[in-house]
């Protein structure tokens, strides 16, 4: 039943209409394709900024003379850009295109999405110049300086019209799993966002609650802000391209509000052992073993996508690394395992895995889908495409298993007193030398992404492929 | 899902119950935390810091020092705190309440600094700190644009650093830290947490298991 | 460059449009009439697995979040089971700090208790530390000056010792009962502990006066 192929309906043929014949999404073709645009170059940014974090731990003194590129800064910077830059930029235009694709009218307020775009991105520049010069808030993943987190929230709320509108305008009641987590993130955001603003920057919580407040900002953003953009792509795109319902789909609500409800109390995940009261790092170990549920439903539902087509590569790999990356981090949550993975690169690999191999992988899946759809036209190189998955997909399992093989190495140097630091980065040398070359192989993929769309989307083939065919 | 309202109610609950239940929940139980009071000392602790080193936390934090060093000592059998002699008892929530930014720090490919002051043996002082920024020392960086190099006219400063031969610079010149240097060392020597809160001494069946390994 | 098994990858048709996926999925979740009464085993599989890691969860929390208390930061204690209690200080933890004051005992008699041979006298196992606490306390208030023997061996009292109670360290009652509670307690010493009364009670009856000799001392019962 769950499986069953659905039979062509008679408005077949309008599916893929390119955007400009009138079908849904035309009015949004501008902004949409200028958040993208802007979305790959900050990925591009960030990749050599993590290029250059990554030579800074192997040869500490790589640009070390330079006070705005001090490791410190180096890392906020490549984070900032990677999560607001990237992301948090490609991942709401993706899901305001989802949620005007499904409700089966034109996107409405496409000109506040056209000016949010324009604040987001002069925001977000000021942001890393002011991070560079010592301005960020040195709280993880919310290091943009104090006096633009006015403009970023403004701008999101104004990119985030355009979503509102198309998710209440929908023609339809029931709403499919996609719409429900690009709501989510879209909704979501503003109130974590400025939550963490009041609380660690307007008017700072005392002491080591700071700590409690970034960690449950942190996992707020993941649970509910990239995660659930990257999953809208992955579960609007994957039944589109396989042409079948969603297998076990009754269990996917479950899944959503598993995430929702749950993976807002993994905060403290990060403090295990720390100077904060136990109770709060015990409950992160619970919680993050009770969203294994969500991962289980997740890996139920998209794996479809393991069948074939270049699109779904790249979301079966997403789909597979975020799956992994929620087991894994089930498994080091736990007491007895966080003590030889904690503040080592070990953490690290877990990140990237979750932002590089899953989230990243998702969108890259939908938008090698959705630019053909609003630009109007083929994607300019099938080459380019294939060479991207090829490196990305080298990259970031390069990546995550040099940095955990690094993190592994250096959580056993630090468990013994008798292990200097000098001789514990001895040890990760290699493996750190191994994840330097990962982070150019994955920003070459990037290049090879970003040209592509270059040629696909703004320098205008003369042969102008429709995509009506 | 049909009813949209319903669905924002639901997820705005989620975001609103994490919320209290984690940062309202510990705010209520740390928030309000104070110095503790010792009778026989007649003084309340931690001390508050100075207003230089509460000026360096700022330098530490705008440079990005916590990506490599944490603030936190664990307990025995949470890796090897204690036996690195980063501190003689577990950090507790109590040792920072007078810091305006707290750098708990997640990675480690640096000491800890939670007591860096009161390092027992051997607490490094304000010259060998000075030394350490300005030249670096395995994995760490040289931080030497926190320093200035001057000619000296008269007599060399008091502040210059003594440095060993090979990196002093050239004669009739001498480095002296600038004021963010001064700064950042000044909260490197304020970092200590010497004081035995009650709630920061281990639990009796933990110092039994401590002492029979 | 398109072939029926492998779409072209610059733009993959979809297969399933907007509306038709709406429908569709609508109509997986629609109720369904369980016509044969059958279970089915997917949904009762993520039922026992919700259900197992629910069983986790409250057994993890039950055991491991210290009653959720405010001052539990080893997550295998209870509240109030010790260390996490709220406790008074102790008197034997501030005395080795107040030892350890820089410029105070350490200084002379060492971490270690044993002094400087010849110089400074030690209080490990010393007679005048755990002996009578009128005599120890009478030292610490108002210093020492003066030859002195010390477990069989004369110190010729080339340095003296200051008056703690008074001028310069001014230490309270409760400070001096606690140093010297830590001083008769430690390096195998075994007396008894002072308190802030006794401190008080010999401040008031001595008055002011300057550091003791031992033969005045040894008048003291």
């Amino acid at each position: 039943m769950t499986t069953a192929p659905i039979q062509a309906g008679p408005t077949s043929g309008e599916w893929d209409a390119p955007a400009g014949a009138g079908a849904a999404g035309a009015p949004g073709r501008g902004p949409l394709l200028f958040l993208i645009g802007s979305a790959l170059v900050w990925l591009v940014v960030s990749g050599v900024f993590a290029l250059i974090a990554s030579i800074q731990l192997h040869t500490p003194g790589f640009l070390s003379d330079c006070p705005i590129l001090t490791h410190g800064r180096v890392r906020v910077l490549q984070e900032t850009a990677f999560v607001y830059g990237w992301l948090g930029t490609a991942g709401p235009a993706l899901a305001v295109w989802i949620l005007g694709r499904l409700s089966g009218s034109p996107l409405r307020g496409t000109s506040w999405l056209g000016v949010g775009a324009a604040f987001w991105n002069a925001g977000l520049a000021l942001g890393l110049v002011g991070i560079a010069i010592g301005d960020g808030t040195g709280t993880a993943l919310f290091g943009l300086p104090a006096y633009v987190h006015p403009v970023m929230l403004a701008s999101y709320a104004a990119i985030a019209i355009a979503g509102v509108l198309a998710w209440t305008g929908r023609r339809r009641g029931p709403m499919f799993a996609a719409q429900w987590y690009a709501a989510a993130a879209l909704f979501l955001f503003p109130w974590l966002f400025s939550a963490a603003d009041i609380m660690l920057v307007l008017a700072p919580v005392r002491g080591v609650l700071q700590a409690v407040v970034a960690g449950w900002f942190a996992q707020g953003l993941w649970t509910l802000w990239m995660a659930p953009l990257a999953l809208a792509g992955a579960y609007y795109v994957v039944p589109r391209l396989t042409g079948k319902t969603l297998p076990n789909y009754d269990a996917a609500s479950l899944g959503f509000w598993c995430l929702v409800f749950v993976g807002g109390w993994t905060g403290g995940r990060h403090l295990i052992g720390g100077p904060v009261p136990a109770w709060i790092s015990t409950l992160a170990v619970v919680t993050t073993a009770m969203l294994v549920f969500h991962y289980v439903v997740v890996a139920l539902n998209l794996r479809p996508a393991l069948g074939a087509g270049s699109v779904l590569r790249f979301i079966a790999f997403g789909v597979g690394s975020y799956v992994l990356g929620g087991f894994v981090d089930a498994v080091t949550a736990a007491r007895s395992v966080a003590v030889s993975t904690q503040f080592t690169t070990f953490d690290q690999a877990q990140q990237q895995l979750a932002l590089y191999g899953g989230v990243s992988m998702l969108l890259y899946g939908t938008l090698y889908f959705a630019i053909p759809r609003i630009a109007g036209r083929a994607w300019s190189s099938a080459d380019l495409l294939r060479g991207h998955f090829a490196l990305a997909a080298t990259g970031i399992a390069l990546l995550v298993v040099s940095l955990g093989a690094a993190g592994l190495s250096q959580g056993r140097d630090l468990a013994d007193p008798s292990v200097s630091f000098a001789a514990m980065a001895t040890h990760m040398q290699v493996w750190l030398l191994v994840a330097t070359g990962a982070q150019a192989i994955l920003l070459l993929g990037n290049l090879l992404l970003a040209v592509n769309f270059l040629e696909t989307a703004v320098l205008k083939p003369g042969s102008g492929e429709g995509v009506a065919s | 899902m049909k009813n949209g309202f319903v669905f924002f109610v639901g997820i705005f609950a989620a975001l609103g119950l994490s919320w209290a239940g984690i940062v309202l929940g510990s705010n209520s139980q740390v928030g309000g935390l104070t110095g503790y009071y010792d009778d026989s000392d007649g003084q309340s602790y931690p001390l508050r810091p100075s207003g230089e080193a509460a000026a360096g936390l700022l330098v530490y934090r705008d440079l990005g020092c916590a990506s490599c060093h944490t603030q936190q000592v664990r307990r025995p059998g949470f890796g090897s705190d204690q036996a690195r002699a980063w501190g003689e008892r577990q950090s507790v929530a109590r040792d920072y309440i007078y810091q305006t930014a707290v750098q708990l720090g997640d990675f480690r490919y640096g000491p800890d600094l939670a007591n860096l002051a009161t390092r027992k043996p051997t607490a490094p002082d304000r010259e060998s700190l000075m030394r350490l920024l300005y030249t670096g020392q395995g994995a760490m960086p040289a931080y030497s644009f926190l320093f200035e190099t001057r000619k000296i006219s008269g007599q060399a400063s008091d502040l210059a650093l003594k440095l060993p031969a090979g990196l002093e610079p050239r004669k009739g010149r001498q480095v002296v830290p600038t004021a963010r240097a001064e700064r950042l060392v000044a909260y490197l020597l304020s970092l200590g947490t010497a004081y035995d809160y009650p709630e920061a001494r281990p639990a009796p069946h933990a110092a039994k298991e401590g002492a029979d390994k | 460059m398109s072939s029926p098994s492998q779409p072209d990858p610059r733009f993959e048709k979809a297969k399933l449009g907007d509306d038709e996926l709406l429908v569709a999925h609508e109509k997986a979740l629609g109720p369904k009439p369980d016509e044969r009464a059958r279970y089915r085993l997917a949904p009762l599989m993520m039922l026992f697995a919700m259900a197992g890691v629910i069983l986790f969860a409250a057994t993890y929390l039950n055991r491991y979040s210290g009653r959720f208390d405010r001052s539990v930061y080893d997550e295998t204690a209870l509240p109030n089971a010790g260390g996490a209690a709220e406790a008074k200080v102790d008197p034997a933890v501030a005395g080795k700090r107040l030892f350890g004051t820089p410029g105070a005992c350490v200084t002379c008699h060492q971490a270690t208790g044993e002094g400087i041979p010849g110089v400074y006298p030690p209080l490990a196992g010393s007679e005048w530390a755990t002996g009578s606490e009128e005599r120890v306390i009478r030292i610490v208030l108002f210093g020492l000056k003066g030859p002195v023997r010390v477990r069989g061996t004369d110190f010729p009292g080339t340095a003296a010792m200051p008056a703690f109670g008074a001028s310069g360290f001014a230490w309270s009652d409760e400070k001096i009962a606690a140093v010297l509670t830590y001083v008769r307690q430690e390096w195998g010493n075994k007396a008894a502990a002072v308190t802030p009364q006794q401190v008080h009670k010999i401040r008031q009856s001595v008055g002011e006066r300057k550091e003791w000799t031992q033969d005045e001392l040894l008048t003291v019962k």
